[in-house]
């Protein structure tokens, strides 16, 4: 029952945030943040409380639509803890990042409520129409967040966003439907689908569905068109959910759906994926290092860095595997780092353009280094989540075919590129013409400390994060090695 | 004599004595007299749901889609009461049209068929023209003289039917032979007609415009719905002819494409869900083509959550008055959070996306055509869907835009409308389970 909870709590707390901000004294504020604290605590009430089924942390199950088959099905393991912590701290971050949006502050932070329920829903449900449920209704809020308190075109990035994501769910929607239809009683719950054999041509034609919903989530070139504008045009509270919370619902969708319900389709689109990922990291990077705006660059080195999950989640060994499911929690902590940073610029001096920039480390010396602390998350620096997340995925990318393991490479020194080239741009050389004079106040250098300081914990100690992943992984592995027999 | 009659003769008697009312009397009674009549007849279906079936032979059927039909029927008249008319002769008409929708969703004989569709199809005319403006009397025309000829085309067939088997009833249409094959064609134009399907839509995007948002609300719910049911009633004898599925299979792919490109860059709210209501019968004929009639509560079900969706529309922009623009919207969210809220959701539901109820029924058209590998609907559903997502968050966007200053007029009737359409598009949307139960134990 606290599992519903989980995706209760913000839903209503954003009812109640719309009507809250009539209050005054930013009551909608600490209620959006006392709601996520809540839910923080009641996931882990819910890990610690232990489930009949030790595959589980927790586990819950409710009949809701009987006669359409369908139940709130809801089950946590580490991998799903983590996210769900992921959501319900980002959203908090989220909420203290915007502080000063003052604008329709009730429907924003409804709007960020809401994107955390979503995902928090997609983060555990194992019924797989509800799953799609919450995997559609992520994408209203969001939109809204995009279109309402963005900049520049945001109507039309918005709509961008809604109409890519929307239109690729419906190959989730076809799929799951599909699957729930033609077992012999109606039932989408992914646990009882997982033991009805396919034909591998029909698992491969479903898989293809489920992963067109995904790999547009995640962005995966050649399905990333919406990202870099969505990114750059949302307010810095939509990016960080954007990039900490929506790309990862589709990289978690890749690693849990696709072996367990389809194992023998897995193999078959497996070098698809890696193709498509290794062709994803170049491209990111090689894009990141010839844009002027400094959010643009930061969104396509998430193309980048989501495709590397990509090829991580297609490799299908243990190494692999485990470095996809690190770096998404990297990923999530240095892309939000970064976009509060340079949301925090742009606050300052109305640009991002990396031309008008420059002389951080003069001017604001606290923003400076924190700047660089972003900079060398992102290039995967030794000691940073994202460098662990990467090392794994390319051990793993040798054990596959060493071609992959130099492609990521060779992704990475590209990386160096950019990430120099935006520390030498912002941090280093004279003041620009629009010089920032303001250093972060307490409320954002405590935002800025909290991601980087996460970065830095998972980086440094890796078995926080890989002893709560290895069930995942070892669920995965073990339905891949029952085809490959 | 059985108790199945009892629904349509107290609409009838709603409608009689909302005439009766209509000249003299206070303004309210017309639609005091109507309202109760409805809600009397939506009472009896409701007690007799569990009841076994008692038909009229040879006319009507007394089944479920008979009760789903009539009670859709009596709910839309209802909810078309709340909008308010423009004269005293309007509630007597819209009962009539009730009746007429209640009569065609029972029929199984060609007579209550005929009968049916043009009790209701008149009584609409008389609605679309009661303003007695030159636009209403235009658009008064516009439906009139496309709807004669869809009777027309309809009569026809049956008399083509008739001259083959030599019966009257619906199973005259299941034939063999060319005479077969030219009566079904005729039926199928006859109804894409009343379902305007493209390439016979024509009337319904200037209806949409021409006639109070009332009216149109009227024929786009309780009307189309009834044909469904007569379409879903004929999909059950008529399959023998490959003519049907395969016809129905392209009006859908040209309406869900056409209905979609035509209202993108649409202006005016109402013209926009005259074209989204192109577009959705098309989705609804797709539903049909794949054979969706042997086990029709997906479809049933699909209707049940785009009638809210296109009532709310269209009330919000009975409320704006004349104006109802995508200039003239904007900011509705600030000024009105009802009418703002109860747009939002129903265009969200309009495009299938959750909490409403449109994403459920989106998942069930989806699953039809994919369950059916009926793949070149599914690539005309698929890029519709994507028109559609552009076409109504277009008008999404604008509801919550900062600058707006629209001024609305919506009675408390108005708003309890406007409130219980919400209400149905969240409650189907996030617990769908009791209403679908219902409409599979209906339709087995």
């Amino acid at each position: 029952m606290s599992l519903i909870a989980l995706i209760l709590l913000p839903l209503l707390g954003g009812v109640a945030a719309l009507f809250a901000a009539r209050l005054g004294n930013n009551a909608e504020r600490w209620l959006s943040v006392g709601v996520l604290g809540i839910g923080l605590v009641v996931l882990v009430a819910a890990c610690l409380g232990g489930s009949p089924d030790p595959r589980w942390l927790a586990f819950s199950r409710t009949p809701w639509a009987p006669s359409l088959g369908v139940q709130l099905l809801f089950a946590v393991d580490g991998l799903s803890a983590a996210m769900l912590a992921l959501s319900l701290g980002l959203g908090m971050v989220a909420v203290f990042t915007s502080w000063q949006t003052n604008e329709n502050s009730g429907l924003f932070h409804a709007a960020l409520l809401w994107t955390v329920a979503a995902s928090n829903g997609v983060f555990m449900s194992f019924d797989l129409l509800v799953l799609a449920f919450f995997w559609e209704l992520m994408v209203v809020p969001s939109f809204l967040l995009i279109a309402l308190w963005g900049h520049g075109a945001r109507e039309a990035s918005a709509m961008k966003f809604l109409i890519f994501n929307a239109v690729a769910g419906l190959g989730l929607l076809g799929a799951v439907f599909w699957l729930g239809a033609s077992a012999p009683i109606v039932t989408f719950d992914a646990f009882e689908l997982a033991k009805l054999a396919r034909p591998a041509g029909v698992q491969t034609w479903l898989l293809a569905g489920f992963a067109l919903a995904f790999v547009v989530k995640l962005s995966v070139p050649p399905f990333h068109a919406w990202l870099p504008d969505a990114h750059t045009d949302a307010p810095t509270a939509g990016s960080i959910l954007l990039a900490g919370l929506l790309l990862k619902t589709g990289a978690y969708g890749l690693f849990r759906f696709p072996a367990m319900l389809f194992p023998e389709g897995y193999l078959a689109l497996a070098p698809v994926g890696l193709v498509l990922g290794s062709v994803g990291a170049l491209y990111g990077a090689v894009m990141a290092c010839g844009q002027t705006d400094a959010k643009r660059l930061v969104a396509y080195t998430s193309v980048a860095h989501m495709s590397i999950v990509l090829m991580g989640v297609s490799g299908g060994v243990h190494f692999a595997l485990m470095g996809a499911a690190v770096e998404m929690v990297g990923h999530a902590f240095s892309a939000s780092l970064l976009f509060f940073l340079i949301g925090a610029v742009y606050d300052r001096v109305g640009t991002r353009d990396l031309r008008d920039l420059g002389g951080l480390q003069r001017t604001a010396p606290r923003f400076a280094a924190v700047f660089a602390l972003g900079f060398s998350a992102v290039l995967a620096m030794p000691g940073t989540a994202n460098f662990l997340g990467e090392a794994l995925v390319i051990t793993g990318m040798f054990q596959v075919n060493w071609i992959y393991a130099a492609i990521v490479l060779t992704a990475l020194v590209v990386s160096v590129v950019y990430a120099t080239r935006l520390l030498k741009e912002v941090v280093f050389g004279e003041p620009g013409p629009k010089p920032v004079t303001q250093d972060l106040g307490s409320r954002e250098l405590s935002i800025a400390v909290v991601l980087g300081s996460a970065t830095l914990l998972f980086g440094l100690l890796p078995q926080l994060l890989m002893t709560p992943f290895t069930p995942a992984v070892d669920a995965v592995l073990a339905s891949l090695e029952a085809v490959r027999r | 004599m059985t108790l199945a009659v009892l629904p349509l003769g107290l609409i009838g008697l709603a409608a009689v004595v909302a005439m009766l009312l209509a000249p003299r009397g206070p303004a309210a009674a017309p639609r005091l007299a109507a309202a109760a009549g409805l809600v009397a007849a939506a009472l009896v279906v409701l007690v007799r749901l569990p009841a076994p079936p008692a038909p009229i032979p040879p006319l009507l059927a007394d089944d479920g889609l008979a009760r789903f039909g009539t009670l859709v029927a009596c709910l839309s008249a209802l909810a078309v009461l709340g909008f308010g008319t423009a004269r005293r002769e309007g509630p007597a008409l819209i009962a009539i049209v009730a009746l007429g929708a209640a009569a065609l969703a029972g029929a199984v004989h060609v007579t209550s068929l005929l009968l049916g569709l043009e009790i209701a199809s008149l009584a609409l005319v008389g609605l679309v023209v009661l303003p007695l403006t030159p636009k209403s009397l235009e658009a008064g025309y516009k439906y009139l003289l496309p709807g004669a000829a869809g009777s027309a085309a309809l009569l026809m067939g049956a008399g083509l039917a008739y001259a083959g088997t030599g019966r009257l009833d619906l199973a005259a249409f299941h034939g063999s032979g060319s005479m077969a094959a030219l009566a079904t064609a005729l039926l199928l134009a006859g109804l894409a007609f009343k379902l305007s399907l493209v390439p016979f839509h024509l009337w319904a995007p200037d209806l949409y415009e021409g006639a109070p948002p009332a009216t149109a609300a009227l024929a786009g719910s309780a009307a189309k719905a009834a044909v469904v049911i007569a379409i879903l009633r004929l999909d059950a004898i008529v399959p023998a002819q490959p003519l049907w599925h395969q016809g129905l299979a392209l009006l859908a792919i040209a309406s869900v494409l056409l209905g979609n490109l035509a209202a993108l860059r649409q202006p005016s709210l109402v013209r926009v869900i005259g074209y989204s209501s192109v577009a959705h019968s098309g989705y609804i004929a797709a539903m049909l083509s794949c054979g969706i009639g042997a086990a029709p509560a997906a479809l049933l079900f699909y209707i049940a959550a785009y009638l809210p969706a296109l009532i709310a529309a269209l009330l919000v922009a009975a409320s704006l008055g004349e104006a109802a623009t995508i200039t003239s919207l904007r900011g509705l969210a600030w000024r009105s959070p009802l009418a703002g809220a109860t747009l939002a959701l129903a265009l969200a539901s309009l495009a299938g996306l959750p909490v409403a109820a449109g994403f459920l029924a989106k998942i069930f058209l989806v699953g039809t055509l994919v369950g059916a590998e009926a793949w070149p609907l599914l690539a005309a559903v698929v890029i519709a869907s994507g028109l559609g997502l552009f076409v109504y968050f277009r008008y999404f966007i604008v509801l919550f835009a900062r600058d707006g200053c629209v001024v609305l007029h919506s009675p408390p009737p108005a708003r309890a409308v406007m409130a219980v359409c919400t209400a149905a598009l969240l409650v189907f949307g996030l617990y769908p389970g009791p209403l679908f139960g219902w409409l599979v134990l209906a339709t087995r």
